[in-house]
């Protein structure tokens, strides 16, 4: 059948959400690329701009040396689960030819994707003013650290500075610990995510006005976004906001326990009375819990410290399957605190990511979309590309252009 | 601009307020008693009250409440009558309502469905979250300001806005169910693919940033600041030149990465000791002017007046009923698409609006709340 070679735009389902829009994706490692693969699971045709001249810096977590097993040798796995599904053509922007191909490009993209630093696009002369004169329609979305605006524009950021500066390290942890980090690049996925929700709010907008939009994301802004209620708390009471740790404003008692083994933990959150009563039955009624204080919550929030310990000494003697599994009959909320193998492992593992197989060997599970459409498909898992994989094809389907064409790009050193 | 109804729980409610950014019209239905979020603290004015809880301050602002006894079937006919009116309805689950209620009123509806099935500390416990955050070694902790929900709430944000897209090019709605426990799974991807390729088991870091073989945060004479050193040799040699320290200075083995990692400690400690003469905004100007990833650590009191946060607009002058002119969050969204919301509403604040809205005459009004369903 006609157009349906894989790596042709046309071999993808017709009724995803996103069929039929263009994505040019000038977004390297992870904030920008998150969001691209979103897209992408939508059932758009995302195509990512990579040069052989700038390979991807992956600042990998893991300092050994050593090949995974069974893997690509082009890209390191992070890559392929973070650019599954897209297609990729390779452009030399410090040539003119493959400037004013990738302009060529974004006068017929839908949407077109960077966070370079501000400033860098300008000087490619890719900025939104240079490209929206060939295509009002263009939806032109900036996911820079700080924005492309304000005294900190030139700032260099990388997940764990947000982590301090947005205040997530503050605010985590308990009134006395030290600072206190996630180890995942979080602020990546929080910035990746508001700028997927701006690049759909502004294609629904477009179908009704026809006009594209030029947004200037701030990483730095989209976390200090998900922070607004202590910003604001601080902002109208000036104090800082107290420290929770694992404890809840609303229920009692709610925490993390030690239980037996080396660093193993159970988290139990005690949502009411009833609950509570549950609990210590589970425990086997000792006497601390039988206190009259502890039938509300009040009561037991006051006397928070003075519960942890007893609790923490109950748990102590049971591995956390244990207490989960003890509490859980008992219909009290618990849950042992998962490592990331135990989270993968078992009937109740992990149902987000998706076996699948990579021909060209590069990993077992990918992660797929939380959520499903009762309508719209999404777009099937494929591999990451090889750089440069789909120069061809996409120039042909985008511009039309023919195979002389491309060989003169090529002899020019713009397809490189 | 479309109709949204917002009766999302705590993991859902960011959705409704980013379509309220990007100026929708949205309906927060709510439950008389006032619900979980309003009873969250802190509380603005620092006393717990069903209108200043600072997360219903925030999630809630720019949206319209409308109050209803959900438990009787007066109230659930106001609703789906309210229902009949909108483009998307976004609800924590079990929905007040029958199956299929909804789509038979508005055939045409987005009816997203948020599932949750346990309290957020369990949550993140079973997702793998929970053992990525805290200090070796010591309790693991959740994340502070419920930013998990955050995190949720985008993807039920995204899910939304995805399927208003479809809504737009097809005129046709569809139901969309967003699973709280795979949104928190998604976030720890990192250590799957880590796992999976190398069998490495991620484990907390404290505040150890895990690129460069030197991070993390330094004491400065108001505070801290966090830094990730350079890891090339010349990254090095240019940091080094700028500390001046003698010690580190005199030890020309810490030009490689592997030396640097091994006598971490000791570098830590030097760089601590020069740090502590300076002021955060100082030393974080300096090394970023030398190109050097730092920021300052801020709580939320320190970003109140951070002049990136109101030069850009983020941060905006309101006048806020209770508290008077006030600078107000717009939202990493909102400042964009130049936004005002409104203040979050009282409870029921915009029932006659609403209800008026929807054809009921004084009497029916009057009915309504004589009956308690409103």
């Amino acid at each position: 059948m006609n157009g349906t070679e894989p790596g042709s735009s046309q071999a993808q389902r017709s009724n995803t959400i996103l069929a039929g829009i263009r994505v040019l994706d000038f977004t390297h490692i992870l904030a920008g690329p998150f969001c691209t693969r979103l897209l992408a699971d939508l059932g758009a045709d995302v195509v990512k701009v990579e040069s052989a001249t700038k390979p991807e810096r992956m600042g990998s977590r893991k300092t050994s040396s050593s090949a995974p097993p069974r893997s690509r040798e082009d890209r390191a796995p992070s890559f392929l689960n973070t650019n599954r599904s897209k297609r990729s053509i390779a452009i030399n922007l410090k040539t003119k030819a493959g400037r004013d191909l990738a302009k060529r490009l974004a006068a017929v993209a839908d949407v077109l994707v960077e966070n370079f630093s501000s400033g860098v696009m300008d000087r490619l002369e890719l900025g939104y003013e240079k490209l929206q004169p060939d295509n009002p329609k263009l939806i032109y979305i900036s996911m820079s650290g700080y924005g492309h605006s304000g005294p900190r524009q030139a700032w260099t950021s990388m997940n764990m500075n947000l982590q301090a500066y947005t205040g997530l390290m503050m605010a985590t942890g308990a009134k006395e610990d030290p600072p206190t980090a996630i180890a995942n690049s979080w602020n990546d996925y929080i910035g990746g995510l508001h700028g997927c929700f701006g690049i759909l709010q502004a294609l629904a907008g477009r179908a009704k006005t026809g006009l594209g939009a030029n947004i200037d994301l701030s990483q730095f802004e989209c976390s200090v976004a998900t922070f607004g209620p202590l910003l604001l708390s601080s902002i109208v009471n000036r104090t800082v906001p107290p420290r929770l740790g694992n404890r809840s404003s609303v229920a009692a008692p709610q925490g993390v326990y030690r239980c037996a083994g080396d660093d193993q933990w159970c988290a139990i959150s005690v949502q009411n009375d009833e609950q509570w009563l549950a609990f210590v039955a589970a425990m086997g009624n000792p006497s601390w819990a039988r206190d009259d204080r502890y039938t509300t919550v009040l009561g037991r929030q006051d006397d928070h410290d003075v519960l942890d310990t007893h609790i923490e000494s109950w748990t102590s003697g049971l591995s956390n399957e244990e207490v989960e599994r003890c509490l859980k009959d008992a219909g009290v909320p618990a849950e042992r605190m998962r490592r990331i193998n135990e989270v993968l492992e078992g009937p109740d593992g992990a149902q987000v990511f998706h076996p699948w197989d990579d021909p060209q060997g590069g990993g077992e599970l990918t992660t797929g979309v939380p959520f499903t459409f009762s309508a719209s498909l999404l777009a099937p898992l494929r591999p990451a590309p090889f750089l440069g994989e789909h120069s061809r094809v996409a120039l042909e389907e985008w511009l039309g252009m023919s195979e002389s064409e491309v060989r003169e790009l090529e002899d020019q050193g713009a397809l490189v | 601009m479309s109709r949204i109804i917002d009766l999302a729980d705590h993991p859902g409610v960011y959705a409704a307020r980013l379509l309220a950014e990007t100026g929708n019209e949205v309906i927060r239905v709510e439950s008389p008693d006032g619900d979980v979020l309003r009873r969250t603290g802190p509380f603005l004015g620092n006393k717990p009250d069903l209108e200043k809880g600072a997360y219903h301050q925030f999630f809630n602002a720019g949206k319209r409440s409308l109050k209803l006894n959900l438990n009787m079937p007066e109230g659930r006919r106001v609703l789906l009558d309210l229902i009949r009116t909108a483009d998307a309805v976004v609800a924590s689950t079990p929905l007040p309502l029958e199956d299929g209620e909804a789509l038979d009123v508005n055939p045409r509806l987005v009816l997203v469905r948020i599932n949750n099935d346990e309290p957020e500390l369990c949550a993140v416990a079973r997702s793998g979250l929970l053992a990525l955050t805290g200090h070796p070694g010591k309790r693991p902790v959740l994340l502070g300001g419920h930013v998990v929900y955050a995190g949720t709430g985008l993807y039920v944000a995204v899910a939304t806005a995805a399927a208003l897209v479809s809504l737009q090019l097809t005129g046709q709605g569809q139901v969309v169910d967003v699973s709280i426990r795979q949104c928190m799974e998604s976030l720890v991807e990192q250590a799957m693919v880590d796992y999976k390729a190398w069998g490495r088991v991620t484990e907390r870091c404290g505040y150890r940033g895990a690129i460069t073989a030197v991070s993390g945060a330094f004491p400065c004479n108001d505070g801290y600041w966090m830094v990730s050193v350079p890891h090339s040799a010349e990254g090095w040699a240019k940091f080094v030149d700028w500390v001046q320290d003698p010690v580190l200075s005199a030890d020309p083995s810490l030009a490689d990465e592997a030396e640097r990692d091994a006598k971490k400690e000791l570098v830590v400690e030097r760089l601590g000791m020069w740090s502590q003469q300076f002021s955060k905004l100082d030393i974080v100007t300096e090394a970023q002017k030398r190109h050097v990833p730092a920021s300052p650590l801020s709580t939320p009191l320190d970003l109140v007046n951070d002049p990136q946060l109101t030069t850009r607009g983020f941060l905006a002058e309101t006048d806020h009923p209770d508290f008077g002119r006030i600078l107000f969050p717009r939202g990493a969204i909102g400042s964009l698409w130049g936004t005002r919301l409104a203040p979050a509403p009282t409870l029921g604040q915009h029932n006659d609006q609403i209800l008026k809205g929807l054809g009921y005459t004084d009497s029916d009004l009057k009915a309504l709340a004589d009956s308690g369903a409103v």
